[in-house]
């Protein structure tokens, strides 16, 4: 913002900039007097620059009513689409797909399936709106592992099967593999610079709508001792508001892959372990994350149990932690060639 | 009793200048006019008149019988104003008939424990028609961490307007029905979206024009206060400073305006003698904002709410839970079966069908 475009006598924006009163944060952020101190400006001079402010920064987000963003009047506020997973029982579990603003946290332990559903959305992101998708591209952030190409690619030669719904002509002409950007991260400050500088651009170009963090946890949990968790917590935030103002002011979604940490402290389950009294594990990196997240998912290997719809492998389950528009539920899904599928049919069972 | 100028909220180079030339006490400047204080003090005459605005403006308040209510005038205007219920009768009562009008509350709790729940169920009961014993009141929801999803709340309307229609008796009611459907439960709400804290200040600033405009409003909710102060903050003396001017602002909106105003609040950890516990964020001094303070918790796998902090109603611990329609009582245990199938929200056939054959495959 600028303050010699406000709608005000130019003596008075004279004295403001000579204060050295540059931006709105500067201006809101002092009380009355120490303004009239700093500008020699009368009190009522004063008042109308705090409310030219005010206003200038207000334009950006209006009032509206719930009606308005329930009918889609305003697309950039609410969206109500949703993107799609790519099949239908996870859609009805999240209740039409993954939210486009806000950040969507997938926790499980190691080999539960949380990079596949990450893969899987990169593709379904390229679909066009009437099959669920956002009709543009994807980037990936490793910070783990190297990205597991060769499953992308098996991935992509089975679209067929996974999205059936989408004419075979359609698909064809959507170049899967070439809208996915893949980006390495192997320190926090190398995550930084990605999330912070050339994220935005591909945002921006319109290139990408979708951002995914595998995993948000590496980083975090290797870089800091143990008597650092203040300093993490500092970090973690900042990275946390960098992803949520990009998913807000280009409306596109952010997955999260997270790890998980073992519960050691039973008398501390009560508090942080949000109702999941006989739940082993819990999503790392603590409150100060937990506090990030809109979307809170958690994906299981179910040892044991048998095989749903006759698919092979290990079944998992997808558990829905929290969420402010979703109650806590879960549902059996199971890793296939062509993805991850979820399950109608028995084993769906509420969390408790 | 004298009032000195040095105690008025004036410039500080205006303060010297009128002290230096002579003006000690407030009263000293009441009968000048403009032009002759501007002369005798030296001071431009934009601000002698900001200052004997100020002056007057102040005799003026303490003159006025706005300035002194006696305890019985307060006591009928504050049982006049009533209260928001959250349609857990449990929580309710604890809190003396539901949340205060005229009063600041904060809610704190862990992420998915039920804040923007609670927040959102009262911004649809606040426009409980009167003769049901609501306020038939409009709402302003403050959403900062882009947690407010409008499908959410079309559950929770719609619950209520069922509720209220399976209630209804006489004509009246009948008719107030009418005007409470979910439309206008909808139009009735008004959002505003804040990315940082500036834009909360600006949007808090200017608020008090939005409520002059439209005076049916009862509710305001800010979710969350701690998300846009929690991070960008080097200088937290600085944060503590604007939380405080914050604080000053909602408290003098609530009682002007007769509204509730409620700021939901995260929580944590605080390590201190070898234990960590859970505790609000924001700080110490954070504690004094709000009149009341709720903070929901977990225990096990069922959700309390506790009354933390309250000027008039004793400390407590309620239960409740969320179901689809909302913020509910905890149904005891002889009925728990019921309460197993409403904590599934109707989103379509499929969830619910999912639901039911996993129940019977079960027993």
């Amino acid at each position: 913002m600028d303050i010699g475009h406000l709608e005000l006598n130019p003596r008075i924006i004279n004295a403001v900039k000579k204060a050295n009163l540059r931006s709105a944060r500067d201006i809101l952020s002092l009380s009355d007097s120490d303004l009239q101190r700093l500008t020699h400006l009368s009190a009522s001079n004063v008042r109308s620059v705090r409310s030219a402010v005010a206003l200038a920064c207000r334009s950006r987000s209006p009032a509206v009513t719930a009606l308005q963003l329930y009918r889609g009047e305003r697309p950039a506020l609410e969206p109500g689409h949703k993107l799609t997973t790519g099949c239908p029982a996870l859609d009805s579990l999240l209740r039409g797909g993954v939210s486009l603003t806000g950040i969507t946290e997938l926790a499980g332990e190691s080999g539960a399936g949380k990079t596949q559903l990450g893969l899987q959305l990169c593709l379904t992101v390229q679909y066009p709106r009437e099959y669920g998708g956002l009709s543009s591209g994807a980037v990936f952030i490793c910070t783990e592992d190297s990205f597991p190409i060769k499953r992308l690619r098996q991935l992509i030669t089975l679209q067929s099967r996974l999205k059936a719904d989408c004419p075979e002509d359609q698909r064809r002409r959507i170049p899967f593999s070439d809208n996915i950007y893949v980006e390495h991260a192997a320190d926090l400050g190398a995550l930084q610079t990605c999330i912070s500088q050339r994220v935005p651009i591909l945002l921006s170009q319109g290139l990408v709508r979708l951002v995914v963090v595998d995993s948000v946890a590496a980083l975090f949990r290797c870089e800091f001792r143990p008597e650092e968790t203040v300093e993490r917590a500092r970090h973690l935030l900042a990275f946390a508001s960098t992803l949520h103002r990009l998913s807000h002011s280009f409306c596109a979604p952010v997955l999260c892959i997270n790890q998980v940490t073992d519960v050691v402290d039973p008398s501390g389950l009560a508090v942080s372990n949000m109702g999941l009294a006989e739940t082993k594990v819990l999503p790392a990196l603590g409150m100060a994350w937990a506090n990030q997240v809109l979307v809170r998912l958690m994906l299981r290997r179910m040892e044991g149990h048998k095989s749903v719809d006759g698919w092979s492998g290990t079944p998992r389950k997808l558990e829905v932690l929290l969420a402010p528009h979703l109650p806590r539920t879960s549902c059996l899904c199971s890793i296939v060639e062509e993805g991850v599928r979820g399950s109608f049919t028995p084993g769906s069972t509420p969390l408790d | 009793m004298q009032r000195t100028v040095s105690s008025l909220p004036i410039a500080p180079p205006v303060k010297v200048k009128l002290i230096s030339s002579g003006f000690q006490y407030v009263a000293d400047l009441c009968d000048l006019r403009p032009l002759q204080l501007s002369k005798e003090a030296g001071i431009s005459q934009q601000e002698a008149v900001d200052v004997l605005q100020e002056v007057r403006g102040k005799r003026d308040q303490g003159v006025a019988p706005g300035g002194g209510l006696t305890a019985l005038e307060l006591f009928e205007k504050e049982q006049g104003l009533g209260s928001i219920v959250t349609f857990c009768s449990a929580l309710d009562s604890v809190l003396g008939g539901g949340l205060p009008v005229g009063k600041t509350s904060e809610v704190c709790g862990a992420p998915g424990v039920g804040k923007t729940q609670l927040c959102i169920q009262l911004a649809v009961d606040v426009q409980i028609p009167l003769c049901f014993g609501g306020l038939g009141g409009h709402a302003v929801y403050i959403d900062t961490e882009g947690s407010f999803l409008v499908q959410r709340v079309v559950d929770m309307a719609e619950a209520a307007v069922k509720h209220c229609s399976l209630l209804a008796e006489d004509t009246e009611q009948r008719e107030a029905l009418k005007g409470f459907t979910l439309e206008t439960i909808l139009s009735n709400l008004f959002l505003f979206r804040c990315h940082d804290y500036v834009e909360l200040l600006a949007e808090i600033y200017l608020l008090p024009d939005f409520l002059a405009q439209h005076p049916e409003v009862r509710l305001v909710v800010i979710d969350s206060i701690a998300f846009p102060f929690r991070h960008d903050f080097e200088d937290l003396s600085q944060r503590t400073r604007l939380l405080n001017g914050l604080a000053q602002q909602l408290i003098q909106m609530a009682t002007q305006h007769n509204i509730a105003v409620v700021l939901t609040n995260q929580m944590t950890t605080k390590v201190g003698n070898g234990q960590s516990k859970l505790v609000p964020a924001l700080g110490e001094s954070w504690g004094h904002a709000a009149t009341q303070r709720l903070i929901l918790h977990w225990e096990g796998q069922q959700r309390l709410a506790s009354l933390y902090k309250s000027p008039s109603h004793p400390e407590a611990t309620v239960p409740y839970q969320i179901t689809g329609e909302g913020f509910r009582d905890v149904i005891t245990t002889d009925c728990l079966n019921v309460s197993a199938d409403s904590s599934a929200i109707p989103s379509g056939n499929a969830c619910k069908r999912l639901r039911l054959e996993g129940d019977n495959s079960h027993i």
